[in-house]
């Protein structure tokens, strides 16, 4: 279904939508976007690339109190107190959210916590109209559109949007002010998609990786690309499909809260166990684990790569280490 | 500067050759544009990836405190030389270790500022005498160098390398007049409040990826305080207490230690004013002890080294 | 939907140091409700996450057997926070369990065949449930024989239930320690030795194997020698956990968890996966 809203009644409508929802948005804090609960639709800046810190946020929150405890009495914080509108993300960072449904909210154990964000967010993305030469989305089986892991995706054709209702959770929300699009509207909304999609230059062979990387495990390729790796977390912490974390207790005697930490493959506090030993001692095995995770452990056990191509690990990486460089010297090794 | 990049290539090859070295730390080609790379060259054949331009910002005295007992040539700043001086004080490193092919040093250039002075993405930059040229679709802009270094390079006083085995490149004139300490002396004129509430907004921001730390040559710590668990210092949380407490002891234990290098600063995601902290605490050193880190080889820091004439007058008696 | 990081409430029964050393303390474990007991059903080799109010959670094997009702053992080893804090706990103390979490010891496998359990130190805690299941239904299995080291005497684990075994008919049990003391009969001698000298049978057999890496890395080479194969040979694997349920990433062996995958693994399998562990 294809409808439009002129950019001003939008406005009007994300106010509207604050009465009834926590809507979460691009913000701009000092030249940096991020997706941040706002109070007023001005707080809203969708004049922007991609969120420096991915959306996954928003369902796993870098600190997260899982329960409260006093003497042994358990309060859980996994409910959701608010539904919530998360608006604006990019169909990239929406299809990650697919992909860490798979580990998430799987087959076997249900992580409540992410579940139930997930389940009381309704997902309005924003078609990408500025890809970078960073950006690989199309390599992955994304594409600046996509309406992968999105309720409603808005295209911007100027000053209006139009609006693909993807889902009934999507139609839903809607009101009178999103009329029907014309065939001419629609047209030039393709028309964006198609050359937008053309400007993305970056292509990234995946196919093979995986294969390829069975092989690879003792290769004296990860001595050299851990190298000049300086092991900070800024790759895992800024991936929308990164996931890990710690768990740990901040309480004053009997009484404190579980809380929840991201964490990274790339630390060796990581995998240090009591006793002094490290499966993973150095940088290159912790490379290692991240590529392997991404590129072959992902692939055998959810068929797909846990990457979708946004770009920021190699925007960010503090030394210049281009994963795309990586997937191509893997597949040539 | 491509006699110098000519010349790192050239002097890389012979270390290999003559096998000197096991292997040298330079630049290469960043992947993206107004980068370079840190570049670990361990055979002769590969030195033609070596570089030189204003983009080599990375202080590659970082990765010396991971080499082990290899002997490493590396390719020096003056602040990477300061650093490089400063673990061997230490004791972090030998001197015989490494084969410092120190580089006078013009500043590197701040790619982030000039990322924000352009409407779209640069898709192509040439590097000038004294100038940089970038293009996208839709805009050709030109930027002075001069005017567009790195803040820690527009502080520098130390541009030429404080030790080298090898010099490439002609000694630079060193800024006399620069006001090093200029934005530390600012923000000491602010209120206790003010101060207060730039400083949260700074940490705020933080992600505790710890990329700043990471890319501290200084920072060796087998653990950092903030990982160790028994006792544990630090929660690990995302909160303003914890993101605090971070970043005032990071800083602290950078006195006496710090060469102003704006590594962490340039590593930080979040684009964190870091170095304000570590400033004010390199002015603070240099004020009673008249210290600036790594210019000399023989003189460890001060706050590693006691005298009983040291002074006192620093202690709060509480009353 | 169960939350599976919620801890189950459970109180202490009773405690008991094991070691000389005082380094390794039983705790055995009662549910504070009548419906979490009916509800925990596990096979020996799986684990818990112990969580204690204030200090964190850390993961333990199981040391009693299913058929032991009265509680749930656990045996600790003094070394971090949670384990200290575990070594302070007193009878009638409150703390919170999340279990039973991974894999077991593949008993169906194992009937009408012979077992030989191998461990060492402190490791034989999951053995002792395995051992205590496999007791129960005797008849179910062939000749069962047990290697177990310690140090010394006084570090061997569960020491009055060993001599009740050392005088069962229908059990081969072969303790022995690295060296001996004063009032010390039996064998002297590290395990990969006493495998290696006892010379058990492979022959429609099974060994089970847990104890601190080195034991393992010398004992196995003996187990294949005497012809086990690898397919044959479990072994229990330790890893830093947390979450315990395969989320939070620490744990992995390639693209399996030891924490939900595991942690229970033959060496067959092992070959077949990274040498990261």
């Amino acid at each position: 279904m294809m409808k439009k809203i002129s950019k001003e009644d939008m406005n009007r409508f994300i106010q509207s939508l604050l009465s009834d929802y926590t809507v979460y948005a691009p913000v701009n804090i000092d030249g940096i976007f991020s997706f941040k609960p706002i109070t007023n639709f001005q707080g809203i800046d969708l004049n922007y690339q991609n969120s420096k810190k991915p959306p996954k946020e928003i369902f796993f929150p870098q600190s997260e109190t899982m329960f409260e405890y006093e003497k042994g009495k358990v309060t859980s914080a996994e409910k959701v107190s608010r539904k919530r509108i998360l608006l604006g993300i990019r169909p990239c960072d929406a299809k990650a959210n697919l992909l860490l449904d798979n580990v998430f909210a799987g087959e076997d154990y249900q992580d409540v916590y992410y579940i139930n964000k997930r389940e009381n967010t309704i997902i309005i993305g924003l078609g990408c109209r500025r890809p970078l030469s960073t950006c690989f989305c199309t390599s992955f089986g994304g594409s600046p559109f996509s309406r992968d892991g999105l309720d409603i995706l808005l295209i911007d054709i100027g000053n209006k949007y139009i609006v693909d209702v993807v889902t009934d959770k999507g139609k839903e929300i809607l009101t009178d002010k999103f009329t029907e699009a014309s065939e001419e509207e629609v047209k030039l909304a393709e028309k964006i998609k198609r050359e937008t999609e053309k400007r993305i230059k970056s292509e990234v062979k995946i196919e093979g990786v995986k294969e390829k990387l069975d092989t690879m495990f003792e290769s004296p390729f990860w001595d050299k690309l851990s190298e000049r790796c300086l092991g900070c977390a800024v790759c895992s912490y800024l991936c929308p499909t990164c996931h890990c974390f710690d768990i740990a207790d901040e309480a004053k005697d009997s009484q404190g809260r579980r809380i929840r930490n991201w964490d990274s493959c790339m630390f060796p506090l990581f995998t240090l166990q009591t006793s002094g030993h490290n499966p993973r001692p150095t940088d290159k095995e912790r490379m290692r684990q991240r590529v392997m995770h991404k590129f072959n452990y992902f692939i055998e056990n959810y068929k797909r790569a846990a990457c979708i191509g946004c770009g920021r690990c190699i925007l960010n990486c503090p030394v210049n280490i281009d994963i795309r460089k990586v997937l191509k010297e893997i597949l040539t090794n | 500067m491509q006699e110098v990049q000519r010349k790192i290539r050239e002097k890389a090859r012979n270390l290999l050759l003559a096998g000197s070295v096991d292997f040298v730390i330079g630049f290469e080609e960043g992947a993206l544009l107004l980068r370079a790379s840190p570049v670990f060259i361990h055979k002769e054949d590969d030195v033609e990836k070596l570089i030189w331009d204003s983009f080599c910002e990375n202080n590659l005295a970082a990765y010396l405190t991971k080499i082990g007992n290899k002997r490493v040539a590396v390719v020096a700043k003056g602040c990477d030389s300061r650093s490089i001086v400063a673990l061997i004080v230490e004791g972090q490193i030998k001197r015989e270790q490494i084969v410092v092919i120190g580089i006078p040093c013009q500043g590197m250039i701040d790619r982030r500022r000039i990322e924000k002075e352009v409407e779209g993405e640069i898709l192509e930059v040439k590097e000038k005498s004294d100038e940089i040229l970038v293009k996208g679709d839709s805009f050709e802009k030109v930027f002075k160098k001069e005017d567009y270094l790195h803040p820690s390079c527009r502080t520098c006083k130390h541009h030429n390398p404080v030790i080298s085995d090898i010099l490439i490149g002609k000694e630079v004139k060193e800024r006399a007049q620069v006001d090093e300490y200029a934005e530390v002396d600012e923000y000491e004129k602010k209120s206790v409040d003010e101060r207060w509430d730039y400083f949260n907004k700074e940490v705020n921001k933080c992600i505790r990826c710890y990329a700043c730390r990471q890319a501290c040559p200084m920072c060796y710590c087998e653990e950092c305080f903030v990982d160790n668990s028994y006792p544990r210092w630090i929660g690990k949380e995302l909160n303003s207490s914890d993101l605090a407490v971070w970043h005032i002891i990071r800083a602290y234990h950078q006195a006496g230690r710090c060469v102003d290098c704006g590594n962490c600063e340039r590593a930080c995601p979040m684009e964190i004013n870091l170095r304000f902290l570590t400033k004010k605490i390199n002015k603070e050193v240099k004020n009673y002890f008249n210290f600036e880190t790594g210019l000399d080889i023989t003189v460890p820091p001060p706050l590693a080294t006691f005298d009983v004439k040291d002074k006192q007058d620093f202690i709060d008696s509480g009353e | 939907m169960r939350n599976p990081y919620l801890p189950i409430p459970v109180k202490v029964k009773k405690t008991f140091i094991e070691s000389e050393d005082r380094m390794l303390k039983t705790l055995d474990l009662i549910f504070l409700n009548k419906e979490n007991k009916e509800n925990f059903k596990f096979m020996p080799g799986q684990f818990c996450e112990i969580s204690l109010w204030g200090k964190g959670e850390a993961p333990f094997g199981i040391a009693s057997s299913p058929l032991e009702k009265d509680y749930l053992r656990f045996t600790v080893n003094r070394v971090g926070i949670v384990t200290t804090a575990l070594h302070y706990l007193k009878e009638g103390d409150e703390l919170g369990i999340r279990g039973p979490l991974g894999n077991y010891y593949p008993i169906e496998f194992f009937k009408g065949k012979n077992i030989v359990i191998i461990g060492g130190g402190f490791a034989f805690t999951t053995l002792r449930a395995l051992t205590k299941y496999l007791l129960a239904y005797r008849e179910d299995f062939k000749d069962i024989t047990i290697i177990y080291g310690a140090r010394t005497p006084g570090m061997l684990l569960y020491k009055e239930e060993l001599k009740e075994w050392e005088r069962r008919e229908d059990l081969k049990v072969c303790i022995t320690v690295d060296k001996g003391d004063k009032g010390w009969q039996g064998l002297v001698g590290f395990v990969p030795t006493i495998v290696e000298r006892k010379a058990p049978s492979p022959e429609d057999a099974y060994a089970v194997i847990c104890g601190p890496p080195i034991m393992i890395k010398f004992t196995l080479p003996k187990l294949i020698a005497l012809g086990f194969p690898p397919e044959r040979i479990y072994t229990s694997l330790e890893m830093r956990m947390k979450c315990g349920i395969g989320k939070c990433g620490r744990c992995n062996i390639g693209r399996f968890y030891v924490c939900k995958d595991g942690p229970v693994f033959n060496y067959a399998q092992l070959e077949k996966l990274p040498k990261e562990y």
